[in-house]
Parts: C-alpha cells; structure tokens; sequence
C-alpha cells in the first residue's frame, strides 16, 4: 500500500513501540564482559538478575541448572512473542505466524528423528521449541512415509502448503528427513520472501536482504555439509532456496563444487561473503563458519531497528533474543563444565 | 521550624569497623536510621563482592518465605500485621529462622503433593465414572439409530456387551470376507481438541474407525494446569492392531485420559459403584489433608512476618556491607558515611557500645571526619505537618546543600494563594471539615492509605487541606462569597431609601427606568465602608463585577509584587551564608532596586489612589494604568491629572534607578572577577596552593585525614605548570560567567514583567470560581424554585410540586458542588498556587540542584515494597519524608 508509514501506528504503533522496548533489554557487551566472569551459575542468575530479565530465576531451587536456565530463557521470550501476537492485527499477524513458521518446522524434523531413534514421544516434546510447538505436534510419530505424515498430520497445520514437493519420498530415514527438513525450508523461505515483497514498502526493504542472506546460508551450508554423503548434486541443487543473492549463477556454481575450497571460490564472487570466509578456521583465535554467519545475521537483524513503521522489526527481535539465549545458554553451559577457555565465543549484539 | 529555614550540616566520616562487630553495629545504625553509606566498591560486579554468599542465603531463606506466605494466601488465611520490631538476626538465630523455613516449606510441599495426587485420583475416578455412564449411552445410541441397518444383527450383539471379542460375520452382500477384532479405545478429551483429534483420526486410520462422543455436563479439572474444562468422553471402534496402535498415539497427542473399557454390563456396573466408593474415600483422605493444611499454616501465620522482616534486614545489612572497602590486613571494614554533625555522637556511642559489646578493646571500631569538596546531600527533618509542603518543594529540586528553604514560607503562602483564588465561605467550610476528619481519625486512615494511593495522597496532603479550608473561609468571608451567596453579618452601609428623601428618585423613578444607581454623593445613602470584607449589597448590584474586577485585579498585583519582593530578600541570606559578599551590591541590591522602582512603585500608586481618592471626586480619578505606562514612555502632550505632588520628579528618579541597575546587574560581576583575577594573578604561589589541594580531592578522593591545608608540600617543577592551569581555569571561568550573567539579568528583568502579569491568575481563578459557583445556584438551584410558579396557577400545586422538585435540584446541586467546584476548582486552584511557587517564587532565590539524604534504615527499606533486586548506590528505596 502506497504511503502505508502514514497509517501504520493505526494498527501496529503500540506493538512496534514495544518491541523497540524489549530491544532495549538486550544484554549490552558489558553485560557480557560481567557474565563471562561468574564462577557459578547462582553468580550468573545474580547478574541477571541485575538486567532486563530480573527475577525471572527468583522462584529456582538452589541446585541451578543449564536447562532450567535454557528453559525460562524461552518462556519469557514466548511470553513476550505472544504477547505481541494476541494484540496484533492483520497483516501483521500473518507476519508474526510466519515467523513461528520455522519453529515449527525444526520440531516436527525434531520429532521425526527422534521417533526414528525409538524415543518416546514424551521424551522429545520438552526439547521443543516452544514458539514452534502446534497441537498436531505429537502426533507427527504415526506417519510411516512423508505422504502420510501430509496427508494425517501436516495437511491442517500451516506448513502444509511448504510440504509439497516432499510428497514424493519413499519412506522416512535419516537421509530423506534431512531432505525433507530443506525442501520445506526452502519452500518456507520462498514464500517468507514474497510476502515480504508483497507487503512491500520498508519492510521489504529491510526483510528482503535478511532473507537472502539466510537463504544463502542454507545454500552454502547444504552444499558444505552434503560433501562426503550419498546426496547427489541434482538432489542437492533442488534444495537450494532460490530467493538469496546467489541465485541464479551463484546456486549453479555451488551445485557443481566438489570441496570447499569451490565454496570459498563461489563465495569469493560476493563481497559481503568473501569477508565472512576469511579468517575462518578451527584454531584457537579463528572463528566457525557458523559464527561468522550468526554476527553476519546479527548485524543484519541490528540494521532493522534503523528505520521505523516496517515489521521488520519484530523479525529481527526474535532472532536476536534467540542469539542471546544461545549467548547465555553457552556461558552457562561452559561455567558448568568448567571449561572457560572457549567461554568468549558468544556473538554480541549490541 | 529552626530545622526547615536550611537544611541541617553534615559531614563525611570515615568508619572504621572491626569484622565482627561490624554486622552489630549496622544493625544498630539501621535501626537509628543515622548516617548513608556511600558505595566505595562501584567498580566490583554485584556478584564479586564479599558478602554476596550471605546476601544469597538470604534470598534463599526469603524465596521460602515467599512459598509459604503464598500457600497461606491461597488458603485465605489473612496474615496478620507485625507488632514490635524484631532485630535483625544473629547467625545463629538466622541457622534457626533458616531450619525452620525449610522444615515448614517441606512439609507444606509434601502435603501439597499428596493434595495434588489425590486430586488427580479424584478427577480421574470421576473421569472413569463419566465415561462409563456415558459411553454405554453413546453405544445404545449408534445401536438405535443402525437399527434399520444392515448391520443390524452385529450392532446389537455388540450392545449386548456379553462378548470380549465380536467376530463380524461376512455379510452377503460385501465383495471380500472381513474378519477382525472390533476393539475400543474410550477415555476422556478436553472439548476444545475433539474437532480436531476427530479429523486426525478420519484421516490417519484412513476412516478405518468410528468416533463416538458425549460431553460430560460438569466442568472437569485439568491435572497440570488447574483449570476448569468443558471435557467430553468419546469411544472409538476400530477393526485392526494397526490402526489400533495409530489410535492410541493420537490418543495420546491430544492428551486424552485413556481408560480400559469394561468387558461387561455386570463388570460395569461393578466398576460404577466401585468408583463410587472410591471416590468418596478419596474425597475423606482430601479433606483431611485438607484440614492438615490449614493447621500447619495457621501455625505458620504467626512467625512468618517476623521471619520476613528479620532475613530482610539481615539482607539489607549484608548488602551495606558489600559497599565497604576491606582491608584484610587490619582485619577491619572501611566505609564512608555522610552523617549529620548533630548525630555524630550518636554514631560515635553507637560504635563503642558494639565494640564494647563484641569484647573487643584494641583496636576499636572509630570513625573519623574527613574534608570533602563533594557536593553533601541535603538534609530537611519534617514532621507531619511540613512533610506535605516539603514535598511540594522537593518536587522542584532538593535543595542544594545548607541552601535557604522556601518550605518554611510555603506552609502559609501557599495555603494563602490557594485560598485567594478559591476564595468560598461555604467551599472552603466543607473543606476544613473533611480536614479536620483526616486529621482527627489520623490513625484510622493510616492504615487505609497504605493500599489506596489516591487516597494516600489526600491523606498526606490532610494538613495542608486544613490549612487551605481555613484560609478559604477567611478569604471567602473578605469577598463574601458563600455558595454564591452574601452572608450579611452587618447591615449593609448602603441605604436606598435616602435616595427618594434626600435624592432626586420619586415614585415615577422606579417604574420607569430597569436600572437604577445609587448615588454614594447623596446625604445617607452611604455610610462609610464596610466593616470587615465586602460590602452585600454588592451582591444585588448589576456592576458587581465590574466592581470586583477593578478590586482583584489591583489586590492580585499586591499579592504578587510582596511575594516576589520577599523572594528576592531571601536570596540575601544565601548570598551572606556562602560568603559570596561582592553578590550583595552586584546583584541582589541591583535586583531589588529594580523590582521595588517600577512595581513597587506601582502598589505605592494603587494604594494612594484607594485612600486619597473617595467617592466626591471618583468621576475626576486618574488612571493608575496610564500614569504607569507615561511613567516609561514620557508622553509629549501634558494634560492628565496627577496622582500627587512632585510625581513626575519621583517618577523620573525612579526610572533612572532601573536603567542604572540594568548595566550593573550585566557586567558588574564578571568585572569584578576579572579584577580579582588580575589582582590574584600577582600572588599565584598561594593560589596554587589551594588550587593543588582541591584537585588532589577532585580527582583523587583522598581522604585527608583533619586539616590537610599545612602538610601539602609543591615540587618546585610542578609549580609552573600548576599556574598555568590556575590561569586557563580563571579565564575559561570568566567567559562562563558573563554568559551566565548575561542570561540570569535578561531572564531577571523581562521575569519581574512576566511574573507581576502571571500573578494576575489570582485574579483569574477567583473570578472563574465566583462565576461557576453562581451560574450553578442560577440554573439549579434557583430555577428549581422559580419552576413551579410558570408551572401551575394554584397555590396547593405550586407548593407540592415545589416540595417535589427541591430534592432532585438539591442532589444535583450538591453533587455539582462537590465535583466541581470543590474537587476540580480545587485542583486547579492549587495548580495555580503550586506555579506560582516554584515559579515565581522559587525562581528569585532557590537553585535546588541538591540530592536528598538518603540514611540506611530498616523502616524504609521495610516500607519500600520493591526491595527484591540489589540496592546499588541510588537504587535504595527512599523514604518520602526525610529524617524522621
């Protein structure tokens, strides 16, 4: 809709305003620096306790573990998300739905797994995420091929349009769940994308390059990872998202590497990527692939909160909370192990 | 009233406490709410410091507190208000407290549990129970309606329900022989997911089964959430291990209570009334838990206010303790202080009496008065009485240290302005008495305000409402206002029959014209003012507010131009405290010839003109206005009257005195520090004496111990370079301060203006109210008793209906009075009053860049209810009233 910011705080004002609120609630790198140097766990809940999370511990038994921390860390931010869903109106709404999207389809590929390595279904719901979880969830464990799984399960659920170009598979094993788990994510992503584009304005503007960078990440890293299994290339080229910036040539040139070195080549074309491959390694001092893409996606998500009446905004929110859940989650778990020396490796964010 | 003219003198002391004493000696000093500890460990994490180990058991201990003060608000047990002040706990005390809360919170939890699992029994018997009566209805049901159908004969065999297994027989008619077990999966589902499960279950078992289901009529208790949900049993009839296993998992997902289905009617009979008794047994068991329950929390209601309060303490004293600086090698706490000096040997007795206590004579635990430039914290003791006012002005700013403070004039001048405006005899009565109630039932309403903060607010306020009721009535009874009303206490001094005997009014005069004046001129018509107030029959008067206006507007720029001129003076005191003696001529002498040349002379000019001018020659008058304006402006044409003799001279004098006071004001100070600085110049070794000393406690915060002026020694090769800075300083100074001055002057001069046409709100206001308050008697009041003469001829009519109409004319009326003119014109009156304080006022003298003093006290940090989270320096919880 043309002129869409003058009419935007009719409907979307107060949840924008809000989210710019739980921005200002991220943890700072000085609240890092603090964290980084507990000894305990109880140091740690004492710190936070200090920030924007308060006594979110406060009701804890002593004995303070990972998971517990893990746990409430999601619920807040569930109950912030949800918050903000229940008082939102169309098309905000659908876009909030999307964004839980890809929640959802992490736990259903959760469960599919888990159920093929003969866990109870009990067992795996917990380790859900909870922004992702539907009613239909537990359920997923009765299908035996992917078009019953369609057919009983997903087909009322809102990934079900994603599912259809997985129909096709055989049976479900390791290989053509991880398949499956791309090709909905791929679909996922596409279609993210043009209802971005179709809402235009500024949230296409500030959605459109988060999206195909985290469509190029998928691309790169299935392309990584698929070296060394029995995936072959044509296989692996329909599962690259086509709604990045490598497409076309780029996907066509990752779809024929053989090893890395062809990866860093394709990426050596792109600027924005050439600098995220160099200095990658595993030694002490370098950092992963991964961490390069997540503070590559974490300064992406940080550009959003620059421009206002987009929802944009809310997107990057999520990722970023989710950032700094995986950031305390790993402090947390290195101060438990006792194993400081990678402690630093978290991403911050502001 | 001694405490309120400026705030009291405080000094920063060092202590010096012995380890272990050092938790006694706070916990004294929290109790006397003496001295504010400043925080010496800023730098050091929350979670780096000494005590944070104590501070953790704390929250601990109160975390169970917590629980349990839950559990007992859950079984609606009021807790009782704590009497007596319990200390804060030794150690061993604490260990005890501590055994205790976890003995109480086990056993509560283990009862809970037992609650819990009973109730979970419970609700699944009931469960069983329902879905036994209620699926055998659904079956019967199916089994009527396939009556017809070809499957007749097989439906009521499985009616019957005397077979485990139904072998189908092939039908005639089917293409292929189907032989399978017709199993059953039955249980319960909240009815929220049963549309969807339904659907799943169609298209998972390929519709390879049948649903049946019944809503169950009472509310079932959800196990994990509590929650009360509309439920439905529901059957499901499957042929197959297959589809039996996909049944069940969905079953599963949707979180149905699955129950074995009864293999016969006779089985199932017995079931029903097994459950029956089961669930009677199971509803004895709960009420005894139940009754367990509540005895062991009735026990606990007694302590566990005192157990919050004493772990509180103890936690808050740890936390103060975390602020002070170890010093292992002495084995004593180090802290700063801000004390005031009338407490010092309070603290000083204090310390020794714990030493003494602890056993320990050498070294003692002491304290020590250190020499500070820092800005110290303000200081006001109130009482109940002046916290109100104190609080208006801290609203402003607290005063900086040892400054002069406006709440000593506050408690009359702004119950005075307010009254002003609000000016009402019967307003301001109702007002004094609902005051007075406050005050009278003080303790009563203590209480109340606690939880309701609207009203806590009146309550605070309840002296200065008295206050402004009083002066209400007085003013009310000066303009005689009541209601809208004149009160005649007097005989009016006005007599209108001595017009038709000594004036020229006839009989004819009356018919014949609407208005009529009275001639003041004309022997006995008028006899001399009125005793006290105004006049009544001003109220009859047609030009009554012409009238009133002419008196308000004049007595407003009185009002105004004492107050101003009395703010101004007070600066006087502050310059003189702070030595600051060149500021007196520079300054404050220059601003009040100002003031007093050109508005001073102004009142001098209204109150001449009310006593030399009577009602002979009022026709012949001068305008005040146009002598005021000619006064500034010379006019060329001479022809008006003067006021007195010689005014011109005076008037020309007067002006020569504010255009003098205008350069003086702008450029006198910064010369005279720019003398001073040349003059200072010549002598820059002593300056940069002092100079070296205050940057050693600028940035260094060196605790010097006494008078630290003789002992600090300057290296020659500092000395130039220390100069050097000394001049930069000066000079940057100097520029500073001339824009400084520039601003204040221009600000001071168009203020007295402005201020002077602000006053005139008093005016404004009074006359805003007068008119509500009227136009209120007219169109409610009045014309309620005027309406039954238009409406009706008779006079029995006129009376009944009359008597009828009063009471909804007086409801609203009353109504009205209250809501509007008492509480809105009462706001807004003392909005009004509360501006013309802080700005009119405050402006001539008062800076207040201060911050309050904030002691380390049990009682407001009790008080304070957000004291969960850690008290860093400044987030202490700070009382509203300060001291005691």
């Amino acid at each position: 809709m043309p002129f869409s910011e003058f009419t935007f705080n009719v409907d979307s004002g107060y949840l924008e305003g809000l989210v710019r609120g739980f921005k200002g609630g991220i943890l700072k790198r000085t609240d890092y620096v603090n964290l980084v140097q507990c000894d305990t766990l109880e140091d740690l809940k004492l710190h936070l306790q200090s920030t924007d999370y308060g006594s979110f511990l406060a009701n804890e038994a002593s004995p303070l573990t990972v998971s517990v921390i893990d746990d409430k860390l999601k619920e807040k931010m569930v109950v912030e998300f949800s918050h903000m869903r229940n008082h939102a109106y169309e098309p905000l709404a659908g876009f909030l739905d999307f964004i839980t999207y890809s929640y959802m389809i992490d736990n259903v590929i959760l469960l599919i797994t888990g159920t093929l390595h003969q866990r109870a279904i009990s067992e795996l719901v917990p380790k859900c995420h909870p922004l992702g979880s539907f009613e239909q969830m537990e359920a997923v464990n009765i299908a035996q091929t992917p078009a019953e799984l369609y057919n009983a399960i997903l087909v009322d659920t809102p990934l079900a349009p994603f599912f259809q170009d997985c129909i096709s598979e055989q049976d479900l094993d390791e290989m053509n769940i991880e398949i499956i788990r791309n090709t909905l994510y791929k679909a996922y992503l596409e279609s993210f994308f043009n209802i971005c584009n179709q809402l235009g304005g500024t949230t296409a503007e500030m959605m459109c390059p988060i999206l195909e960078f985290e469509a190029d990440r998928r691309a790169i890293i299935i392309t990584i990872n698929s070296f060394g299994t029995e995936l072959s290339k044509e296989d692996r080229a329909k599962l690259f998202p086509r709604c990045g910036k490598l497409h076309p040539e780029g996907l066509a040139q990752l779809a024929r590497a053989d090893d890395y070195e062809q990866v860093k080549n394709v990426a050596d074309y792109y600027p924005d990527y050439k600098q995220l491959f160099e200095g990658v390694g595993s030694n002490p001092g370098e950092k992963t692939l991964e961490d390069r893409f997540f503070e590559h996606e974490v300064k992406l998500n940080i550009l959003a909160f620059l421009n206002q009446f987009h929802f944009g905004v809310f997107y990057s929110y999520v990722k970023l909370k989710e950032q700094e859940c995986r950031n305390i989650v790993w402090i947390a778990e290195c101060i438990a192990q006792r194993h400081r020396a990678k402690i630093d490796n978290y991403i911050p964010i502001f | 009233m001694a405490d309120l003219y400026r705030g009291e003198e405080v000094c920063l002391a060092q202590l010096f406490l012995q380890t272990d004493v050092a938790y006694a000696c706070l916990s004294e000093l929290g109790e006397l709410a003496l001295v504010e500890f400043r925080d010496l460990n800023s730098d050091v994490n929350a979670f780096q410091r000494k005590y944070v180990c104590e501070i953790r058991r704390c929250e601990d201990v109160e975390r169970i507190i917590a629980y349990i003060e839950n559990e007992i608000e859950k079984a609606n047990i009021d807790i009782p208000d704590l009497e007596g002040n319990p200390k804060a706990p030794q150690h061993r005390e604490f260990q005890d407290i501590k055994l205790d809360v976890e003995q109480l919170e086990r056993e509560l939890r283990e009862v809970e549990s037992n609650r819990v699992k009973l109730n979970k029994n419970r609700q699944e018997l009931l469960e069983y129970s329902y879905m036994l009566r209620l699926s055998q209805g659904c079956v019967e049901k199916s089994g009527a309606m396939q009556r017809d159908d070809s499957l007749l004969s097989v439906y009521e065999e499985f009616s019957s329900m005397d077979k485990e297994l139904l072998i189908l027989e092939p039908e005639a008619d089917s293409s292929h022989t189907m032989a399978a077990k017709l199993s059953f999966v039955s249980g319960v589902v909240s009815a929220q997911y049963l549309p969807s499960m339904e659907r799943m279950l169609w298209r998972g078992c390929h519709g390879h089964m049948v649903l049946h289901h019944v809503p169950i009529p009472e509310l079932m208790q959800n196990a994990n959430t509590g929650e009360f949900v509309h439920s439905c049993v529901f059957l499901v009839s499957y042929w197959g291990e297959q589809i039996g296993m996909k049944v069940r998992k969905i079953c599963e997902c949707y979180h149905c209570h699955i129950y074995p289905y009864p293999e016969s009617k006779q089985q199932q009979r017995d079931l029903v009334l097994e459950m029956h008794t089961r669930i009677e047994d199971i509803k004895l068991v709960l009420q005894r838990t139940e009754d367990y329950l509540q005895q062991k929390l009735h026990e606990a209601v007694a302590s566990v206010g005192m157990w919050r309060v004493r772990v509180r303490k103890m936690k808050a004293i740890y936390h103060t303790m975390n602020m002070c600086r170890d010093t292992t090698a002495s084995g004593c706490l180090v802290t700063e202080v801000w004390c005031p000096v009338r407490d010092l040997s309070r603290l000083q007795h204090v310390l020794e009496h714990c030493s003494a206590r602890g056993g320990l004579s050498i070294p003692p635990s002491f304290l020590n008065c250190i020499p500070t430039q820092e800005p110290h914290p303000t200081i006001m003791r109130t009482n109940k009485f002046t916290s109100a006012f104190q609080n208006i002005v801290d609203s402003y700013g607290v005063a900086s240290y040892r400054e002069v403070n406006p709440t000593l004039y506050t408690l009359i001048t702004f119950p005075f302005l307010f009254a002003v405006m609000f000016g009402d005899f019967g307003h301001g009565l109702l007002m004094t008495l609902f005051a007075l109630w406050l005050v009278l039932t003080e303790q009563r309403q203590a209480k109340l305000a606690i939880h309701n903060e609207i009203w806590r607010m009146f309550f605070n306020g309840r002296y200065m409402i008295l206050l402004m009721g009083l002066f209400s009535i007085y003013t009310g009874l000066i303009y005689n206002d009541c209601f809208s009303k004149s009160l005649v206490i007097f005989p009016s001094s006005w007599n209108v029959s001595a017009m038709f005997t000594h004036g020229p009014w006839r009989k004819e005069t009356l018919k014949g014209s609407q208005v009529l004046s009275l001639d003041p001129n004309v022997t006995g018509v008028f006899s001399g003012p009125y005793p006290f107030g105004i006049d009544p029959v001003w109220n009859l008067a047609v030009n009554r507010l012409s009238f009133l206006n002419s008196y308000k507007m004049k007595m407003s720029i009185i009002l105004g131009v004492f107050h101003m001129t009395f703010g101004v003076v007070l600066s006087i005191f502050n310059l003189v405290h702070f030595g600051r003696r060149a500021d007196i001529f520079l300054v404050f002498v220059p601003q009040l010839v100002f003031l007093l040349s050109l508005f001073g002379y102004l009142v001098i000019l209204i109150l001449h003109k009310w006593v030399a001018w009577g009602a002979m020659d009022s026709a012949r008058a001068p305008s005040i206005l146009v002598h005021f304006i000619n006064m500034v402006l010379f006019p060329t044409t001479d022809g008006t009257i003067l006021l007195f003799h010689g005014q011109r001279g005076l008037q020309q004098f007067l002006l020569a005195l504010v255009l003098g006071s205008g350069p003086i004001l702008l450029f006198g100070k910064p010369l005279y520090l720019y003398r001073q600085q040349r003059r200072r110049m010549w002598r820059p070794y002593r300056q940069a004496a002092c100079v070296r000393r205050r940057i050693d406690n600028d940035e260094e915060d060196l605790p010097l111990m006494g008078d630290g002026g003789n002992n600090v020694i300057i290296m020659p090769e500092v000395e130039s370079d220390v100069v050097d800075r000394v001049d930069e300083k000066v000079r940057v100074d100097l520029g500073e301060e001339f824009m400084y001055t520039l601003i204040h002057t221009i600000e001071y001069c168009l203020g007295c203006v402005s201020n002077t046409a602000s006053y005139l709100r008093l005016w404004a206001l009074s006359l805003a109210h007068t008119q509500l308050s009227e136009v209120l008697w007219e169109m409610v009041m009045s014309s309620a008793l005027q309406l039954p003469r238009v409406l009706s001829a008779e006079l029995w009519a006129r009376r009944a209906l009359g008597a009828i109409l009063l009471f909804p004319s007086f409801a609203l009326f009353v109504t009205l009075t209250f809501s509007v003119l008492i509480i809105m014109e009462g706001l807004s009156a003392f909005l009004h009053a509360l501006r013309l304080h802080w700005v009119e006022f405050q402006s001539k003298f008062y800076t207040g860049t201060g911050y309050k003093f904030t002691p380390f006290s049990f009682k407001s940090i009790l008080e304070g209810a957000g004291f969960a989270g850690v008290p860093l320096p400044g987030h202490m919880s700070s009382p509203s009233v300060t001291g005691r």
